[in-house]
């Protein structure tokens, strides 16, 4: 295989047109996305970084694909910003990574997910094509919108080199709850009654122990406001769902970094509804996991990753396998779509992108 | 429309439902884009998915051209009849089949009206979040079509935000679904729902949506302050963004706008040459405490008057005359064109000034109003249509104000689309190979190219222009404009 790392557009167009098969990378830190591949040039875009035009103002940055997300959240920190899909921050993971699989940490629950945010971007086709998709302001509506098409195409359609986000001031402070319940239905019933009440949290993750089903929550707000916050939520929470146990967290990245109890084995997430979490838990047999964004993906480490394609294929689900020696990084119910089809015709009709 | 095709649509509807009499064809020549009208060769009132599915299927087969239609609110001509096309009306596909509050979802049919999802979310404390000024009438159908906004999309996006799954028939009679339940959509794989979002009915037509809702904030701080210039209320909306403040909405209104507005529906608005309406939402301690920081910045920002809502009925009142503006700027003049541009926000201003010396190179009124927060504007160039090139005149104007959004770095549209109105634009924003990708993608989905002929791409036979004034229900009082 034939490793290339181009440092511009033009580059990256030879590449494409010069290859029968070319296999995009970041900085390759999704390891099962790069199994199975032998046959095809790699091409790698970590050469391709840098934030472009980054206006606070605006509330929009527009970047190199192969720029890290950590740079980037350093760059938006700066002014106080974030982007609020929360890109998970793996050592070298790279925004054009992020966003071909649409990968989003716990703090994609209060405002939304890749798709959310992304606003625009320049890629470059399986005919080696170089063009321009959506915008580059936080509002557009010309033209069809193939940037958010992007979001989840795993490298299939189009090599991205350039990213628009809209991005949002962060909050100066936070708080961290762990609320801990019982049976997994009362933690769900936890949950649904955060729901449908005016709380506004920033994260809300829901985590397995030994003697029962916790949920972590986060408020987000001005120092002066949050002990009053969190003191309502708390009082509400205890009142409504009957909690076992209360008690404040101290606030880190690592507490809400989904992955950080999940080394080792094949990393796989799951998108579901939080009412498909108890048969999926039926199906999955102990394997570690952790539900994020309000119960709405799971993260689960395994090793016994056929069991888990056969758990979810009975459940009608997908799961995109981040890491492991696995021979498709899809599992589950398979993604095929007519519509993404017609997409492939146009913009990779030679299957140079497999 | 030959016979053979005729008969088949015969087949699946009754007389009752195949619209084909001049008379009965009428409410159906135009949309909220009045300038232009084009008679339908049939219309047909499905009142299923198999009956819409077939419909699509037999147009494919026969290649004639069809249009999906809502309540027809459309301001960029987007469901215009095609001549001697069908017109497919979605209105009476109108169940809500499904409201989950626990994971706050709705899953609804095409012909739902946006504000019924609201209301029947509202015992559960939900709510539906785009809104645009139509949402009393418009369908989510066409919501869907068109990626509609409103003035509350800077924190909660617009439409395809809002939607998690879809079942489609696209306009070569394939069905297809994706997305799913989860607030992740389509979660792995390509998103569909993105891409199909925003297609102004190009690829097909929506049978079933998914939504997500969203919950009622538990309050609403609204203030209105008046400016004496209206640079001073650009600059203020930059002063709320440099805070770290993120307002569910920032709206501006100029003085044309205003009298119209007051004139109106009498909002009670101070007399000034710029008004700045911001609302916070949230949790009431959190909303509080922004909300001295607000009006902290807007009395330094120059306002002369400063009002705060103090109640829902005095947070209604100011809305009611900025949601009403567009109908209201109608009694000033017998006919106008709104314009739908976005500009990046820190170019408002320059924006403003240079639209002013449009207004006096074309000798026409051009009233403001757009929604600040993500510099969408939206000018209303007034014109008489009696008059003889006054309507050619306007569209001029109006194509220099797109002109000067794209120079500026922004948008020819911000939530309206490009339908019928701005389709000789699309070249000015995109390049020939960009827009030559857009249109094999389109064969690619519609190899007849008969879903919504004529839209969006340039070119293409125009229906004849038609000078009248407010849609039938504007003036009724019944929708206003966004």
């Amino acid at each position: 295989m034939s490793v290339n790392a181009p440092r511009s557009v033009t580059e990256l167009q030879a590449i494409v047109r010069d290859n029968e098969r070319v296999h995009v990378v970041g900085n390759g830190s999704k390891t099962a996305l790069h199994n199975a591949h032998d046959g095809a040039a790699s091409a790698e875009l970590s050469g391709m970084t840098g934030i472009i035009e980054y206006q606070p103002s605006e509330y929009t940055v527009t970047l190199r694909a192969g720029t890290p997300v950590r740079d980037l959240a350093a760059a938006l920190s700066q002014q106080g910003q974030y982007l609020p899909c929360d890109p998970l921050m793996g050592a070298s993971a790279t925004i054009g990574g992020t966003v071909a699989c649409n990968l989003a940490g716990s703090r994609r629950y209060r405002y939304g997910g890749v798709r959310d945010f992304i606003l625009g971007a320049e890629v470059v086709d399986g005919l080696g094509r170089a063009f321009r998709v959506g915008g580059k302001v936080v509002k557009n509506a010309a033209g069809f919108d193939l940037s958010k098409f992007l979001v989840g195409s795993l490298g299939r359609y189009a090599i991205m080199t350039e990213l628009t986000f809209k991005v949002f001031p962060d909050a100066p402070s936070f708080r961290s709850l762990r609320l801990d319940y019982g049976p997994l239905e009362e933690a769900l019933r936890a949950v649904y009654f955060i729901n449908q009440s005016a709380f506004e949290l920033d994260a809300l993750d829901l985590i397995p122990g030994a003697r029962g089903w916790s949920l972590l929550a986060r408020l987000a707000g001005y120092d002066e406001t949050l002990p009053q916050r969190v003191e309502r939520f708390s009082s509400a929470m205890a009142r409504e769902t009957a909690p076992l146990d209360i008690e404040e967290l101290a606030d880190s990245g690592s507490l809400w970094n989904p992955l950080a109890d999940l080394a080792g084995g094949c990393l796989v997430k799951v998108a579901l509804s939080p009412k498909q979490i108890p048969a999926f838990e039926a199906a999955l047999a102990g394997a570690r996991r952790r539900y994020s964004v309000g119960g709405n993906v799971a993260w689960v480490a395994t090793d016994e990753v056929d069991a888990l394609d056969a758990a979810l294929q009975k459940l009608a689900l997908t799961g995109l396998c981040l890491r492991g020696a696995v021979k498709s990084a899809v599992i589950g119910e398979p993604i095929d779509n007519v519509l993404a089809q017609r997409v492939k015709q146009v913009l990779d009709p030679y299957n140079k992108f497999m | 429309m030959n016979r053979a095709f005729f008969a088949a649509l015969e087949s699946i509807y009754p007389p009752q439902r195949l619209l084909t009499r001049d008379v009965e064809l009428l409410p159906y020549e135009s949309d909220a884009l009045t300038a232009f009208s084009a008679k339908p060769g049939a219309v047909v009132l499905p009142v299923n998915e198999a009956e819409i599915v077939d419909t699509v299927r037999l147009c494919h087969d026969h290649a004639v051209p069809f249009v999906a239609r809502g309540s027809g609110t459309s301001l960029s001509g987007g469901s215009l009849p095609i001549p001697e096309g069908l017109t497919i009306g979605l209105n009476r596909l109108n169940r809500i089949k499904k409201l989950d509050p626990q994971q706050r979802i709705a899953v609804v049919e095409p012909g739902v009206i946006n504000l019924s999802i609201s209301e029947a979310a509202q015992p559960y404390g939900l709510y539906y979040a785009p809104d645009p000024s139509s949402q009393s009438i418009c369908t989510i159908g066409g919501n869907i079509a068109f990626n509609s906004g409103g003035a509350h999309c800077l924190k909660y996006g617009m439409t395809s935000n809002h939607v998690l799954g879809m079942k489609v028939v696209l306009a070569d009679g394939t069905v297809t679904k994706f997305g799913s339940e989860s607030v992740e959509g389509v979660g792995i794989g390509p998103d569909l729902i993105g891409l199909f979002v925003g297609s102004e009915g190009l690829f097909g037509i929506a049978l079933e949506i998914t939504v997500r809702l969203m919950p009622q904030p538990e309050v609403y701080r609204t203030v209105l302050a008046a400016y004496d210039d209206l640079g001073r209320a650009g600059d203020a909306v930059s002063m709320v963004v440099a805070s770290g403040l993120l307002p569910g909405a920032m709206e501006i209104m100029d003085r044309l706008a205003i009298e119209a507005a007051e004139a109106s529906v009498k909002a009670g608005y101070p007399d000034a040459e710029a008004l700045l309406i911001v609302e916070l939402e949230g949790e009431s301690i959190q909303v509080n405490t922004e909300f001295e920081r607000l009006q902290g910045i807007i009395q330094q920002s120059g306002a002369f008057e400063l009002r705060v809502a103090e109640s829902e009925a005095e947070r209604t009142r100011i809305w009611k005359g900025r949601k009403g503006a567009f109908s209201a700027v109608g009694r000033l003049s017998p006919d106008y064109i709104v314009q739908d541009g976005v500009v990046p926000r820190s170019r408002l201003g320059e924006a403003l000034l240079a639209i002013n010396a449009l207004k006096v190179k074309y000798g026409l009124e051009v009233a403001n109003v757009f929604h600040a927060g993500d510099g969408n504007l939206h000018p209303l160039i007034l014109y008489d249509g009696r008059a003889v090139g006054a309507l050619e005149k306007a569209e001029a104007l109006a194509g220099e104000i797109l002109a000067l959004c794209i120079n500026l770095g922004g948008s020819i549209t911000g939530e309206h689309g490009v339908g019928m109105e701005k389709r000789d634009y699309l070249p000015a924003m995109f390049s020939e190979e960009e827009i030559d990708i857009m249109q094999a993608l389109r064969r690619s989905i519609d190899p007849r190219e008969i879903a919504n002929r004529g839209k969006m791409f340039p070119g293409g036979e125009a229906p004849a222009l038609k000078l009248q004034g407010l849609h039938p229900l504007e003036k009724a009082g019944v929708i206003s404009r966004e």
